[in-house]
């Protein structure tokens, strides 16, 4: 989230859209209604009537998969209507910026410049700015950047500054606000109505109702989910999000943002952790073969040429000396060639991991903290996989449907060779920890009681594995032993594996004041309070630059209670629930991301009565911690347009060439659609990933002619490891369903409650129907289309609630920049058993 | 201590269910072991009805109409805790007794004899019945164990939306009216508070978004006139207390939901009486083949003809 759940209650308009949060985000619930005592209204747009829904005020159905049309229209409406905050528009986004001359988009292919149809991939030089001047860093002793040269750092040639042309009258043709205004001009209240199967009247509503945030003293909060993100164009979904509340100024106020409602208790901290193909801990990039393969190549391409990102070297530097500790000099690029380097080609992602288990290029595989034969879509296909690998590990609580693969329904034990290993670890509660919630907010959780049996929590079986595996690596060598012996695995109080002083690394610290293998008796630390502290000179270790700031109190660095992660002064000083001193939000503990953005260009507040930061004409008061250049050298900076200092226009990208699927959102319809693209020429997106594989099985609406969408119940959770072995839980949510609407049981002769068979060709599952008013069908383009729901909780794993698994149906294809798999709108049909 | 309530607003309920669970939690409720032991109920309310081992759950009904184009209205079905407890009044065992410091009905089921008069006296129909060793009533209590430790009741502190408040009863009414006024404003016309005068006065106070019976709720509440009959059977318990008694000062229940009929026995002349009419089904005088016993004990929940 850019905001936090507390923040909601500042909303003057809530708009939920691909998310259900009350249920499956209850405490969200509890802020949306406080908004609501305070007379803000709440949108939830949705393929179906969900719990959120009737709480709401306003409630628009919604086809699956057609949310880039939504706001597209959105975009038009807001444009036409003269509704977006000017002076926000004007001066802190790239609305003035001028494309390049050969920028263009061709509605007939439905494609942007650039496109190479062979590779499926865009070239983005058309997507970028004209450059009206350059300027390059000063890194001469008392310069700006006199740390890139300094003794220690790695070389590199810094960026240059390519000060982009603007026109602020945004009259010109090829600046941004204009090309903006002329992609979105078809998305007509008509074509969109049609192409989202909504009525135009209602659309129309939820337009003005929404666009009513653009007032300068209004805020929108936008509250997703997986049903933004879990698309083949679910990171232009999320863009879009970027873009509408860009338009009406609703990034970095106390009651705006774009809010992610995180599936997991921790999945914030897994993102943040790096746990993604593309991303090391602290979203960094990985090295890559093709792009990044040396430390100066990382810097050259990496660094930005300005605003804050122009540290990135201080950040990578710190982390290597975390990995590689002692072994980690200049000399020898502080162990960057020791990292594994991301290939162009096999594609290691989820979905491509499993085709290249099926292909027996990967044969051994260590699953930990997830259950692939349940979640990941097209999950037949995964359990074939499995079984053609030699090893498979486990690491869960209980026996999930990975960890016994070979025993579902359609598998044949004798014909699997797998050697499989399972590991008991502990559950949340059985350890001592840190967890992140959706707002950022770092807090440390104590153990509440001992793991059962055998159980360990995860870093104590990381231990074994790892000092046995350095052990043999020592004793016989290896291929490549130097990443393995060098690595920095020194987090022990008193001889024994502790969370404790991973928290100090993941802090950041002076390497040599520090000792991360400690003794109660007499920890020695130099922990940072800031990432400003970190040097790109092997001086300071981090693991995670954007949590310094957590754990710095070297007074007691053993004890979480007396840690920013373990503060729980609940205050509330403005009013605004910012609570600054409970727990802790990375980055520097700042609540509202962007907060330069709550005020004008003279630094004075959109809105009186919800001051984040305010310039007094002297200096800046920071109600929140200041995201943006508050002083400098001392003295305070006074207001200027640079309220997105994290990128290196430091004005938010309305317009952005960093996508790789399009500079600007493009409604295209899912991979399997029961309806015509009616947007453009193109059908799908150009740039879907894995449709090639023949695992895939692609469906066609002739044979399977129902939408569905898949969605948790707030009853269970994922797939239902935990859950379904609370038998409280089961009795109130005892078996998996498919919801809907009269009219489809009608016309299949399908009564409530009864049992219906749910197939495509990638598989079939049995689940009982529920037949409901809360789901209608939709007019898309003048014909019926019918939608479903399913939920996907349940497997044959578990001694009390098992089911089908729901997601052997979706397709194994992904979103081209972060190939996350289409769950949220796919083909099915339905008969009655 | 002054009068005590619990307010449930359906307009802040999402029907998480963390009330249902956290009752069973606390409580050391059972749910079934059984594999898929639990019925298919075509809805998202699960159980359907209250039973021996589930004293609170939510209800879900949906009907279509409304500015959203559907009503999804959720419901408390749960001990209502009323004033004249009509449940405390019949009970011969002294087991439901009115918490005095809070007004709330409370239950000591070491002194439940098994009668089951209460399931008949209750006009929201909520007395169940536990079995096992000894069938004993298992209702709400108002989780006055953990009131009197300072404590909210069990599903009043699991609530994330704040749909279930406690406090002071008068407060709660006050909420509750501001609440309903809140709604209306907001275009929900038939929002109503439901409590405050119902059975002498409810303390469990509702604020019902779509009105009375949308949410399950029963209009203009009766105890059952069977409780009058109390002043004939209670001095027979009275004199002879323990298990024994079960089986000559006995009520029993036929049918499912609200409208049972319902059956008394006379200990005095042995004849089992229709509560609805008055006439005698079975005369004491043996003339069946079936004991007085099996009457009682066919009636019971798990048994033929009970629920």
């Amino acid at each position: 989230m850019t905001n936090h759940y507390c923040d909601m209650q500042n909303a003057d308009v809530i708009m939920t859209i691909g998310s259900n949060n009350v249920e499956n985000h209850p405490v969200s619930s509890k802020w949306v209604q406080k908004a609501l005592d305070r007379g803000a209204t709440w949108i939830v747009v949705d393929p179906r009537y969900t719990r959120s829904a009737e709480m709401a005020d306003i409630y628009c159905p919604i086809r699956s998969g057609t949310d880039i049309a939504f706001y597209g229209g959105l975009f038009n409406y807001i444009i036409e209507h003269d509704l977006w905050q000017h002076e926000y528009v004007l001066n802190y986004t790239n609305a003035s910026y001028l494309l390049d001359e050969q920028y263009s988009f061709d509605v007939n292919e439905g494609i942007f410049s650039g496109f190479n149809e062979e590779t499926a991939t865009y070239d983005n030089h058309s997507w970028h700015y004209q450059v009206e001047s350059t300027k390059t860093w000063d890194t001469s002793e008392g310069g700006a950047y006199a740390w890139a040269a300094a003794p220690g750092v790695p070389e590199f040639t810094p960026p240059t500054v390519e000060v982009p042309k603007r026109d602020m009258t945004l009259q010109d043709p090829m600046c941004v606000f204009q090309q903006m205004k002329k992609h979105y001009s078809r998305y007509d209240l008509d074509t969109v109505s049609s192409v989202c199967g909504m009525d135009k009247d209602l659309l129309e509503k939820v337009y003005a109702t929404y666009a009513s945030t653009g007032a300068p003293d209004k805020s929108g909060t936008i509250l997703y989910a997986l049903g933004q993100t879990q698309h083949t164009y679910g990171a232009q979904n999320c863009r879009s999000m970027g873009i509408l509340q860009l338009l009406l100024g609703n990034v970095g106020v106390a009651g705006g943002g774009v809010n992610a409602l995180r599936g997991e208790p921790n999945v914030q901290g897994a993102t943040d952790m790096g746990m993604l193909v593309a991303n090391q801990p602290g979203y960094l990039n990985w090295p890559t073969e093709y792009g990044t393969p040396s430390l100066r190549k990382w810097c050259e391409k990496e660094t930005y040429s300005d605003g804050y990102y122009t540290n990135k070297p201080k950040f990578v530097v710190s982390a290597l000396k975390e990995w590689f500790g002692d072994a980690a000099t200049v000399d020898n690029d502080y162990g960057y060639d020791w990292w594994p380097k991301v290939p162009k080609s096999p594609d290691y992602s989820i979905i491509g991991s499993f085709e290249l288990m099926s292909q027996g290029v990967i044969k051994g595989y260590f699953n930990w903290g997830m259950n692939p034969c349940h979640s990941a879509p097209n999950a037949s296909n995964v359990r074939k996989a499995m079984a053609n690998l030699d090893w498979l590990v486990v690491a869960d609580w209980v026996e999930t449907e990975s960890a016994c693969f070979w025993k579902a329904p359609d598998m044949n034990p004798a014909d699997i060779d797998t050697t499989v290993y399972f590991l008991p670890a502990a559950l949340i509660y059985e350890k001592p920890g840190i967890i992140l919630n959706s707002g950022r907010w770092l807090q440390w959780r104590y153990q509440a009681v001992e793991p059962w049996d055998e159980a360990k929590p995860d870093y104590e079986i990381c231990d074994v594995l790892w000092t046995a595996i350095v052990d043999l690596y020592k004793k016989e060598g290896g291929v490549a032993p130097e990443p393995i012996v060098n690595t920095k695995w020194d987090y022990y109080v008193d001889g024994k594996i502790d969370p404790r002083p991973v928290a100090w690394a993941l802090n950041g610290y002076v390497y040599d004041g520090t000792e991360c293998d400690t003794t109660s008796a007499a920890p020695k630390t130099e922990l940072l309070s800031s990432f400003a502290n970190l040097k790109a000179d092997g001086s300071t270790a981090c693991g995670m630059w954007i949590y310094t700031g957590f754990w710095a109190n070297n007074d007691a660095p053993l004890d979480p209670a007396e840690q920013a992660v373990g503060s729980r002064v609940a205050d509330d000083p403005t009013g605004l629930g910012l609570h600054p001193k409970w727990s802790f939000a990375w980055p520097l503990n700042r609540r509202i991301i962007y907060n330069r953005a709550s005020a004008d260009m003279q630094g004075k507040p959109w809105n009186p009565d919800r001051v984040l930061v305010e310039w007094t004409g002297e200096k800046w008061v920071q109600n929140d911690v200041g995201d943006f250049v508050a002083v400098s050298n001392g003295t305070p900076v006074p207001p200027n347009d640079k309220a997105f200092m994290m990128l290196w226009e430091q004005n938010a990208r309305l317009e952005s060439y960093g996508m790789g699927d399009g500079p600007l959102p493009e409604h295209y319809e899912p991979f399997e659609s029961p309806s015509d693209n009616q947007m453009n020429g193109r059908q799908n997106s150009p740039c879907v990933r894995f449709a090639e594989f023949e695992s895939v099985k692609r469906g066609d609406r002739s044979e399977f002619p129902i939408a569905v969408t898949t969605y948790s119940v707030t009853e269970h959770w994922q797939t239902g490891g935990q859950t379904r072995t609370c038998p409280a839980l089961n009795e109130a949510m005892p078996q998996q369903f498919v919801e809907m609407s009269l009219e489809l049981a009608e016309e299949k002769g399908i009564k409530n409650g009864e049992k219906v068979r749910v197939r495509n060709n990638r598989g079939e599952v049995e689940v009982m129907a529920l037949v409901t008013p809360r789901f209608k069908p939709f007019t898309v383009n003048g014909e019926t289309v019918h939608q479903v729901g399913m939920t996907h909780h349940f497997g044959w794993a578990g001694e009390y609630a098992t089911g089908d698994i729901v997601n052997d149906l979706p397709p194994n294809v992904g979103d081209p920049n972060c190939w996350v798999p289409e769950y949220k709108a796919f083909l099915v049909d339905i008969e009655k058993i | 201590m002054s009068d005590k309530a619990i307010l449930f607003d359906t307009s802040r309920c999402s029907a998480c269910r963390g009330c249902q669970v956290a009752c069973k939690c606390w409580n050391d409720l059972p749910s079934t072991l059984e594999k898929n032991g639990n019925p298919p109920t075509g809805s998202y309310q699960s159980p359907m009805d209250l039973n021996g081992d589930t004293r609170i759950l939510i209800s879900f009904n949906e009907e279509a109409g409304g500015s959203k184009g559907v009503k999804w209205a959720f419901g408390r079905r749960s001990c209502q805790h009323c004033t004249d407890a009509a449940c405390a009044t019949i009970c011969p065992a002294g087991a439901i007794t009115k918490h005095e410091a809070t007004g709330l009905v409370t239950v000591d089921d070491s002194k439940c004899i098994g009668c089951q008069y209460c399931s008949t006296a209750c006009p929201f129909d909520v007395p169940r019945y536990q079995e096992g060793l000894r069938t004993t009533v298992n209702k709400c209590t108002g989780c006055v164990d953990r009131i009197e430790q300072g404590l909210e009741p069990a599903c009043v502190t699991t609530c994330q939306p704040d749909a279930l408040v406690f406090g002071d009863r008068d407060e709660m009414i006050a909420l509750a009216h501001e609440r309903a006024d809140f709604l209306k404003a907001r275009g929900y016309e038939d929002a109503v508070v439901y409590g405050e005068d119902e059975m002498g006065g409810l303390h469990v106070i509702q604020v019902l978004k779509y009105g009375v019976a949308a949410h399950g709720q029963v209009e203009n509440p009766q105890a059952n006139p069977v409780v009058g009959l109390t002043q004939i059977m209670k001095p027979v318990t009275g004199a002879v207390t323990g298990l024994t008694v079960a089986g000559l000062a006995a009520m029993f229940v036929l049918g499912i939901g609200y409208k049972r009929d319902k059956l008394a026995y006379n200990p005095e002349t042995e004849d089992t009486i229709s509560v609805d009419t008055g006439q005698v089904v079975k005369h004491g005088d043996g003339q069946d083949e079936e004991t007085v016993m099996e009457h009682i004990t066919e009636n019971l929940p798990g048994k033929k003809g009970g629920n």
